[in-house]
């Protein structure tokens, strides 16, 4: 019988066997994992690459669903809805991403800078989307992007002040054109039209909200007028949230102007017309800039026959002859019962460009596509036209084409005119058998 | 440049106006602080409900809405009522922070049924038989601000002869004085204490009717009045009706001198700065007794 010690020892012995075994087995095994787990060093081709298998790429929207702007957070939510739907159901998800769908993290902005970085903060550490689309109002907008920045997550921007691309922030994008030029169209419409019909404009009013986008889109418009030697013999600011315009009424009867030029937010317009058509001021033209009020179908609606002959320039044109903008804009009204205007519009070819940039990230860098550097090489190098492009069918001017800020090269405007209590597109070509109104009758 | 002096008359003419439809805004808020010593945080904001509900009237009915208020004056002395018996009543005698407290809430409650129900959408009446001008030569009159501030100055008269020559003046002044004493006196204080309260909320119904002539409802328009309103009493002072409708009249004045002569924008905080001026000199206001 072996002793109690023998036996022991012969355990002990057996054990060290045992784990120097697991050992050698642990690093050949290793070894063997490493080896294969490497490109061949001979491959050029990325075929041959392990591809990431992706289900799905995140797209977050913030945008201000409560509060005093939520009437243009609404719309653009509802478009990036229908967006979404269209792109996985009738494109079939991105297929260079192996058919990969979108899905959508809406997050509420509300109605301060604070809000909205939080609410960034909060979509961000959730549910970390590969891109983001927002704000719309542009210093929620900056909010935002303080923080997307800060992430490294691509910020596709609906805001249009000018200065959202100059900061150097190198994860922010813009299609729509920037607040100077809706400024600089509502005064080429005008001057255009003027020259049409022997109008002699001898005295203008630019009348604007003092926010930063109501100045931003003001001062397009003087600079404008003044390169073209207009002199506006007054500019008149108000806060937004005006509840009286009788004093501005006063004074525009004062300055009696041919024409005035306005940019509202969106109550504020309706007042504005309400108490100019109460006062029985004949202004010959009131042209509006900036894409918020007056002509968009809320505006109508609570303004009446107010509004009528008013214009205002748009980022989006929903009357455009293109395949896929008369396509979505049947979807959405069918969808939504009402014509598409400025915040969905925007988010129609924003969304779809982020679209084809994850197809074109997916052919270039089919190792890792979603890698928000090479997000920001692919959208960079797209060159949209309506031939290549369903978001260049959908952009007003047909083309898209980003500048290293991020801001597109090609941005322009349409021009909605309110005719019949519906609005119109009537500039830079008007829709068929449509002619725009001025001066106003 | 020098303004207009169709442009200054017509300034001062519009801020008249407006004044007088202040007053009947600033009343009903008055008349409870003065005689419960309630501070209506909400008050404002039954502005704003009072809006949407004339909207929806005269849209239906396709009426003027200064006519709508036959229906929103009771109705809104109905709810007037119930508020003060259901959260008011409660807190009477508690601890100002409290009363405070709970008429924010009220506030709060009213603006986001407005945005859940209305979403952030203005809304203005279609029809409105009065919104023309009149032009009087030198000036021109808007007609709803006209019959606004007629209809008001009338509504104030009539609120200063129920205080002072009725029965029920007399039992409201008591209890504004000295409640305790009223109660000793067979006045039923908690009866007068409903009827303020009532005829406070009535009052912003008649000024809603009356400002959706030519304004708009928004959910947010009860701040800016629950403020200027608020702005108007403490100028006047307390001094009773008369001082009420003087101090309305230069804070409208002053909002529209300036916002036509120097900058809509500045005009908002104008009546603040010459609020606090006033108070650092006299504190007891323009009208009370020092």
């Amino acid at each position: 019988m072996m002793s109690k010690r023998s036996l022991k020892k012969a355990i002990s012995k057996t054990m060290s066997l045992v784990i120097g075994l697991i050992i050698v087995i642990a690093v050949v095994a290793g070894v063997l994992i490493y080896l294969t787990s490497q490109p061949p060093l001979t491959t050029t081709t990325p075929t041959t690459t392990t591809k990431p298998t992706i289900e799905k790429v995140k797209i977050g929207i913030i945008e201000p669903l409560t509060g005093r702007y939520a009437v243009f957070g609404q719309e653009a939510v509802d478009a990036a809805r229908l967006l979404v739907d269209i792109i996985n159901n009738e494109l079939g998800g991105v297929s260079s991403l192996g058919g990969a769908k979108l899905e959508l993290y809406v997050e509420d902005a509300g109605t301060s800078p604070d809000s909205a970085a939080l609410a960034a903060e909060r979509l961000i550490s959730n549910y970390r989307p590969h891109v983001i689309l927002g704000a719309y109002i542009s210093r929620l907008t900056a909010a935002v992007a303080e923080v997307t920045e800060r992430e490294k997550i691509p910020l596709v921007m609906d805001a249009l002040v000018d200065w959202l691309t100059e900061k150097g922030w190198n994860y922010v994008f813009r299609l729509a054109p920037r607040a100077s030029t809706h400024g600089k169209a509502a005064v080429d419409f005008v001057l255009e039209m003027a020259k049409k019909t022997n109008m002699t404009i001898r005295t203008v009013v630019v009348l604007h909200e003092d926010s930063i986008f109501g100045t931003t889109v003001a001062n397009g418009v003087r600079s404008q007028l003044i390169a073209k030697g207009v002199i506006p013999n007054e500019t008149i600011t108000y806060a937004y949230t005006i509840t009286d315009f009788g004093p501005i009424i006063s004074k525009i009867r004062d300055l009696n102007p041919d024409v005035i030029f306005s940019v509202p937010y969106f109550s504020d317009g309706i007042l504005f017309a309400k108490a100019l058509q109460a006062s029985g001021i004949k202004v010959k033209f009131i042209a509006g800039a900036g894409g918020c009020g007056y002509t968009d179908p809320d505006s109508i609606r609570e303004a009446g026959e107010a509004v009528e002959y008013f214009t205002n320039t748009y980022s989006y044109n929903p009357a455009r002859q293109t395949e896929w903008n008369k396509r979505i804009v049947q979807a959405f009204q069918q969808k939504y019962g009402k014509l598409p205007t400025e915040a969905a519009g925007i988010i129609f070819y924003s969304l779809m460009f982020v679209y084809e940039g994850l197809e074109k990230a997916g052919q270039m860098f089919p190792e890792d596509p979603l890698n928000p550097d090479n997000l920001r090489a692919a959208f960079l190098s797209l060159d949209l036209n309506d031939s290549n492009s369903i978001a260049a069918q959908l952009y007003p001017t047909g083309r898209v084409k980003l500048a290293s800020n991020g801001e597109n090269l090609h941005g322009g405007t349409a021009i909605l005119q309110v005719i019949g209590g519906q609005p119109k597109v009537v500039w830079p070509e008007a829709e068929e058998g449509v002619t725009p109104v001025f001066p106003r009758p | 440049m020098l303004p207009s002096l169709n442009l200054l008359l017509q300034s001062i003419l519009d801020g008249i106006f407006l004044g007088f439809l202040y007053s009947i805004m600033a009343l009903g808020l008055s008349l409870v602080f003065g005689v419960m010593g309630i501070i209506n945080f909400a008050h404002g904001d039954f502005i704003m409900l009072g809006s949407y509900l004339v909207w929806i009237l005269a849209n239906s009915l396709r009426s003027d809405p200064s006519l709508m208020s036959v229906i929103t004056v009771p109705l809104f002395f109905v709810i007037g009522a119930a508020i003060y018996t259901i959260i008011i009543r409660p807190v009477l005698g508690k601890e100002p922070l409290i009363q405070i407290a709970v008429t924010v809430g009220v506030g709060y409650v009213l603006q986001n049924l407005a945005l859940m129900t209305f979403r952030a959408e203005p809304r203005a009446v279609q029809i409105s038989y009065l919104n023309f001008y009149v032009d009087l030569g030198l000036v021109s009159v808007h007609a709803a601000k006209l019959v606004s501030a007629f209809l008001s100055f009338l509504i104030v008269l009539g609120v200063h002869y129920l205080l002072t020559k009725t029965w029920v003046g007399l039992a409201i002044r008591a209890t504004a004085y000295d409640r305790e004493v009223a109660s000793l006196m067979g006045i039923n204080v908690g009866k007068i204490f409903l009827l303020v309260f009532g005829l406070g909320i009535a009052l912003t119904g008649l000024a809603a009717s009356l400002w959706m002539t030519f304004g708009q409802a928004d959910p947010y328009i009860g701040s800016s009045f629950g403020l200027l309103t608020w702005v108007i009493i403490a100028l006047g002072g307390l001094g009773g009706v008369s001082g009420l409708l003087a101090s309305s009249i230069i804070v409208g004045i002053i909002q529209s001198l300036t916002m036509t002569l120097v900058s809509p924008t500045v005009s908002l905080a104008i009546p603040y700065v010459v609020f606090i001026v006033v108070l650092w000199f006299r504190p007891q206001g323009l009208f009370g007794k020092g």
